[in-house]
């Protein structure tokens, strides 16, 4: 994309793409000596306002060389596609080493991570052929907007975007706060947790948790296999979900036909499960086994809190019932801010709320309770950034749509 | 319709492509061959057309959610490919590998068939799970044809017919796909987003990601620095492996323990 025949005239590279190759060698050897010397420590990037002083300063040195010493040749080898490509190759080498590795915590002693190959993408190494790679994007931008020209406006967009993005995302990420907060139902909380430190915060609002809620998908049964710890298949291949009539056979071994259903219930006086209201109960069906023509109807069971799950023989196999898999959680909540003002919202999976310029998430709740579960998580994201990083997105997704434009066109001329 | 009628659709689908293939060769003399051939060769798409949309409807839910699910729009779309690019730049042998291609995936499927359910977790019930998914499929489908039109040039090189209008095609058709990879890759941050707080957390699914983009995006510059033609087609050939590592190959590594990205199937 970026040899159009509209580049602005630059000084001669001196070197190809060998000097830009080893350029990127020793920029990548020496973050890992840098991780040496700090025992793989990372790199710790500026918070504010650092963050924000060294990005314009960054772009005003950028802009500075790239319009004053534009013809000179370091400068355009600096700013040229030789060493833009070994970049891009250096960044792709190294994400290589983070997308193989576990980028888990190791004790420090460990080669990997004195090398900080388990946190590659806050390593030195990431960082300087990140910081090196916008530098040259950054040139070669400057050289392709001033002067302007509309034909090289899907360079601008594209290219503009990326380092906007980049820089953004990566500046900002020290600003980023990502904190949990459980929520107890009927009880009101300000109090936040990092992941990792467990740090206590208390944010600038309260949440108090009126109601959480799970909705699931039918119950499913399966045949299980104890001699060989599986689930067996059944002819339909399809999983079977419970409802009244639902008839599922597994070859040679025999069927099964859901003859009643009750979502929840509880055992009545003489064991027959009688359907009570609410969270109470546990889903029950009454099912005819059919093995080969030996008939018998029994109740199985998904269990709960209080109850066993009940589960039944069909051969050497048993027919178990287990909750059907999570649809929607959501939990009520009355956020207070500040001043005391209150405000009704409900949180749900893909449906983040706006509080004090925070965004709160419905994350997670009690699994080992299941539905049952009176524990919300909720995460709390404020991330000042972002608004920048979008607006490098759009420019990137404009600067496509112009570049599939100009591809189509291209082709149509072929 | 359901997984249990998968082995007949699959087997019509590769019948319907091979019956039309066979009938190319009288079509060089009969224009009715040529009709009953192209005929064939849509009838195996339309089948599975056909297929995808029942599946669909009787899931109650788009399936783009297993690798087997993707598999099957893979195998869908990739003739359609060859199909397009014989109509439009009369260059016929694409479509083969592409109905070859496809035939492969179908078989994948075949030979490890999915038990299919219904359930789709609260993260996936986002609107942005057709477009990223559907804008990512096409992306693959595009650099997989670019990446077995690099492969059939190279052939051509040695044999000493190399073909510049061969070579031009699979640009395109990476071109093409780079730009809906990009796609791919803003709408699936823009979800993230939505759905986990954060658009980029280097998961391992994002960062495999991230390196296939890169994987083009160096193609491009290389053709920018007006690289010999015939190497970018090993280029081609060899970036569809990152690919792949993405698609499906990032479940079997190390890192992946901890994705929130594998999907099973």
């Amino acid at each position: 994309m970026s040899g159009s025949k509209n580049s602005v005239k630059t000084g001669a590279a001196p070197a190809g793409f060998m000097e830009a190759a080893l350029f990127t060698l020793v920029a990548i050897l020496a973050g890992f000596g840098m991780e040496l010397l700090s025992s793989g420590g990372g790199i710790d990037l500026p918070v504010w306002p650092f963050n924000l002083i060294v990005l314009i300063l960054f772009g005003a040195l950028i802009l500075a060389v790239g319009l004053m010493f534009r013809e000179r040749p370091l400068v355009a080898w600096l700013g040229g596609i030789p060493l833009g490509l070994s970049l891009i190759i250096g960044l792709a080498l190294l994400s290589l080493i983070g997308g193989v590795l576990p980028q888990d915590k190791l004790p420090p002693d460990s080669p990997v991570a004195m090398l900080r190959l388990n946190g590659m993408f806050s390593s030195w190494s990431f960082a300087l052929v990140t910081l090196l790679f916008l530098f040259n994007l950054g040139l070669s931008l400057v050289w392709k907007s001033v002067p302007f020209k509309v034909a090289n406006l899907q360079f601008m967009l594209f290219h503009g975007g990326f380092w906007i993005a980049l820089s953004c995302g990566l500046l900002g990420a020290t600003q980023l706060e990502r904190l949990v907060v459980p929520l107890y139902e009927g009880k009101a909380s300000d109090v936040a947790y990092h992941r990792e430190s467990e740090k206590a915060i208390h944010l600038p609002f309260s949440i108090y948790l009126k109601d959480f809620h799970i909705e699931q998908y039918a119950p499913k049964f399966a045949l299980y296999d104890p001699a060989n710890d599986r689930l067996v298949e059944p002819k339909s291949k399809l999983v079977p979900e419970i409802g009244k009539g639902v008839k599922v056979e597994w070859t040679n071994i025999g069927s099964v036909t859901v003859l009643d259903y009750l979502p929840s219930a509880l055992p009545g006086a003489n064991g027959v499960p009688v359907a009570v209201d609410g969270k109470k109960g546990v889903a029950f069906a009454r099912v005819r086994i059919d093995e080969n023509g030996k008939v018998s109807e029994r109740w199985i069971s998904s269990g709960g809190p209080q109850l066993k799950p009940l589960f039944v023989p069909m051969g050497s196999y048993f027919i178990v019932m287990a909750d059907g898999a999570p649809k929607a959680f959501r939990s009520e909540v009355m956020l207070t801010g500040p001043g005391g003002e209150k405000r009704m919202e409900t949180l749900e999976v893909n449906k983040p709320v706006d509080m004090q310029g925070w965004k709160l998430y419905q994350a997670g709740y009690d699994e080992s309770a299941g539905r049952w579960s009176t524990l919300s998580l909720v995460e709390a994201v404020r991330d000042p950034w972002l608004p920048a990083v979008y607006v490098g997105f759009f420019m990137i997704m404009a600067g496509n749509v112009l570049f599939f434009w100009k591809g189509v066109k291209k082709m149509e001329a072929a | 319709m359901t997984l249990v009628e998968f082995p007949a659709i699959a087997f019509a689908a590769a019948a319907c492509w091979a019956a039309g293939s066979l009938l190319q060769i009288p079509a060089r003399n009969s224009k009715a061959a040529g009709s009953f051939s192209w005929l064939f060769m849509l009838s195996g798409t339309l089948v599975l057309v056909w297929f995808l949309t029942s599946f669909w409807i009787a899931l109650e839910r788009p399936p783009l959610r297993t690798l087997g699910e993707t598999r099957l729009w893979y195998a869908t779309l990739i003739p359609v490919v060859g199909f397009l690019v014989e109509y439009r730049y009369r260059i016929g042998w694409l479509k083969y590998y592409c109905m070859g291609l496809a035939t492969v995936f179908l078989g994948i499927n075949y030979l490890h068939p999915d038990v299919f359910e219904k359930a789709l977790m609260p993260a996936l019930q986002s609107p942005w799970f057709v477009p990223h998914v559907v804008v990512y499929l096409v992306g693959y489908v595009l650099l997989a044809a670019s990446a077995v039109s690099g492969w059939h040039n190279v052939m051509l090189d040695f044999r000493g017919k190399r073909s510049a209008k061969g070579e031009a095609m699979s640009h395109y058709l990476a071109l093409l796909g780079f730009v809906l990879l990009t796609f791919g890759l803003i709408f699936g941050a823009l979800w993230a987003k939505e759905a986990w707080g954060h658009y980029w957390t280097w998961d391992p699914k994002e960062t495999w990601a991230f390196i296939s983009w890169l994987a083009y995006l160096g193609y491009l510059h290389l053709v920018a620095l007006k690289t010999d033609p015939r190497k970018l087609q090993w280029y081609l050939g060899l970036s569809f492996f990152v690919l792949l590592v993405c698609w499906f190959g990032v479940n079997y590594l190390p890192s992946a323990q901890n994705s929130v990205h594998t999907y099973s199937g």
